[in-house]
């Protein structure tokens, strides 16, 4: 095992749906204790590489390795009971089932079910407010509520590796501030994360390392403050 | 009026048992929105096993023993059934999988008909009756109503109190979520169809205790579910039992009025009114 060096390898991974490619050769690291983000405009592939990580693709070219070991070929179940994690693009909760059952379900592997007291106990202390609704069905909660719910159900998993794809996309303001606040809080912790934005400022201020991805493959990457500091990158995402 | 007390009474006695063989249809659709041709032929294998483990021919087990049998031999076929006819068409259109259940539907009663043949065979049980003024109940209808409810309320508590009742409400609602979640989809599936079939093979091993069957026997209470399904709504257990009561009130009911043979006709015009007017069901349908 390999400290300090990086938890997740993606290499030369080319993905798609079908006959459609949309990842071109596409390699990425993730540094074990660090958040990186991955940023880019709508449609250049950021959910298809999500998506193929964890398993929910299957990639035409590649590989991916976690803590050392290929786990390019096994299912989006058993990667999530190694320890690797996504918050899912438009959060995708069990909309039938309670805030609690959610939770639960969050906790369902082996890695999960042993810390799940405290994990129960931390997610409630950063989100009072799905304490209060945990009898509620997760689908009647308002946008921001099932955001924070999709963040707590990923953490009640137990990762290792915590991706998030599009944490603030739809939120208000207010609740976006809340929710990188946490992102920071989760990052001091020494907890691994890959963010996926579409809000490029932000992304870059709360992140250490950054990639940059055009039509389908890394266009740039970086310490996330040069990468904010990137003339290119000034001009076509941050109106700058 | 006391002639229509008793047939109504005994009528909801059977709309339990319509009611859990219905609940295994919904519950499969509610999961995996897989239509389950091979409900009916399922049915009628419950109804054989019942006969092969109680009947004075076979090994003469208690027919309520032989129900503990018949659920578990139901569980394992249907998680058979699964891999083999509908995993590969889980994601392909309806069609596909319509036919691949009626392919084991066929199947099944190939096979049972050169077997079995399609003599009539019956169960010799009884357990005597029950008076409770003007209504005598059968006892084993009455019993078969209560292990109906007890099945139903034991579903009840699976779905909802248990880890993998909960995993399979999280397949049925969002698949990719739950194996994000690192719940293994499959293997949560071919479980939900297993009870699904399991639910329907006791529901005929209750109704071997009372009625005479063959193995062509099953179409009739497939239609019978489909028409509960459709009242309770698709894709909702407790809907079924519902459904089947007010079905079984129906056909208790109606031949005091009318001969025997217009209640069928009755039960497909109220699935069709149902179909127009309310097609999510009585109870608003899981989806």
């Amino acid at each position: 095992m390999t400290t300090n060096g990086a938890v997740l390898e993606v290499k030369n991974v080319s993905s798609g749906y079908g006959e459609v490619q949309i990842l071109w050769d596409v390699s990425l690291n993730l540094e074990r204790g660090k958040l990186t983000s991955l940023v880019g405009a709508n449609g250049v592939g950021k959910t298809t590489l999500m998506r193929t990580v964890v398993g929910l693709l299957k990639p035409s070219k590649g590989q991916v390795n976690f803590n050392g070991s290929d786990i390019t070929r096994i299912s989006a179940h058993a990667k999530a009971s190694q320890g690797l994690v996504l918050v899912p693009e438009g959060r995708q909760l069990f909309t039938d089932m309670t805030v609690f059952e959610n939770l639960e379900m969050g906790a369902f592997t082996g890695r999960a079910k042993e810390n799940y007291k405290q994990n129960l106990e931390r997610v409630f202390e950063m989100f009072p407010r799905l304490k209060e609704r945990r009898d509620q069905k997760s689908g009647t909660m308002s946008g921001g509520e099932q955001q924070m719910l999709a963040v707590a159900r990923g953490l009640m998993a137990q990762p290792e590796v915590l991706m998030i794809d599009e944490l603030s996309l739809g939120l208000a303001p207010f609740l976006v501030l809340d929710l990188f606040e946490i992102l920071r809080r989760l990052k001091d912790e020494g907890l691994t994360m890959l963010l996926v934005e579409q809000n490029v400022q932000m992304a870059l201020a709360v992140s250490d390392y950054a990639y940059v991805l055009n039509e389908g493959q890394v266009e740039l990457e970086g310490p996330s403050r040069e990468v904010a500091k990137n003339e290119d990158v000034r001009k076509a995402y941050l109106g700058i | 009026m006391e002639q229509l007390i008793a047939s109504l009474a005994d009528g909801l006695l059977l709309g339990f048992v319509y009611g859990l063989a219905a609940m295994g249809l919904t519950l499969i659709f509610g999961v995996m929105d897989v239509i389950n041709l091979a409900h009916g032929p399922i049915i009628a294998l419950g109804m054989f096993a019942m006969f092969f483990i109680s009947g004075a021919t076979g090994m003469g087990l208690n027919p309520y023993l032989a129900l503990v049998i018949i659920a578990i031999l139901g569980l394992l076929f249907g998680v058979c059934i699964y891999f083999i006819a509908v995993h590969r068409v889980l994601n392909a259109p309806h069609l596909s999988s319509l036919l691949s259940t009626f392919s084991v539907n066929m199947m099944i009663i190939g096979v049972g008909t050169a077997i079995l043949t399609t003599t009539p065979r019956n169960l010799v049980f009884s357990i005597g009756s029950i008076s409770l003024g003007p209504v005598t109940l059968l006892g084993t209808r009455l019993v078969a109503a209560l292990i109906a409810i007890l099945v139903a309320a034991l579903l009840y508590l699976f779905l909802y109190r248990t880890q993998p009742g909960k995993a399979i409400r999280a397949v049925s609602n969002n698949r990719a979520a739950a194996e994000l979640m690192g719940i293994p989809s499959t293997q949560t599936l071919a479980l939900s169809f297993g009870i699904g079939t399991m639910l329907a093979s006791i529901a005929g091993g209750l109704i071997a205790t009372f009625f005479s069957f063959t193995i062509l026997a099953g179409g009739v209470y497939e239609l019978k579910s489909f028409v509960i399904v459709v009242l309770g709504g698709l894709g909702n257990p407790t809907g079924a039992l519902l459904g089947g009561l007010i079905l079984g009130g129906l056909e208790g009911i109606a031949p005091v009025f009318m001969p025997v043979s217009w209640v069928p006709v009755i039960e497909f015009v109220l699935f069709v009114v149902i179909l127009m007017v309310r097609p999510t069901g009585l109870m608003g349908g899981g989806r």
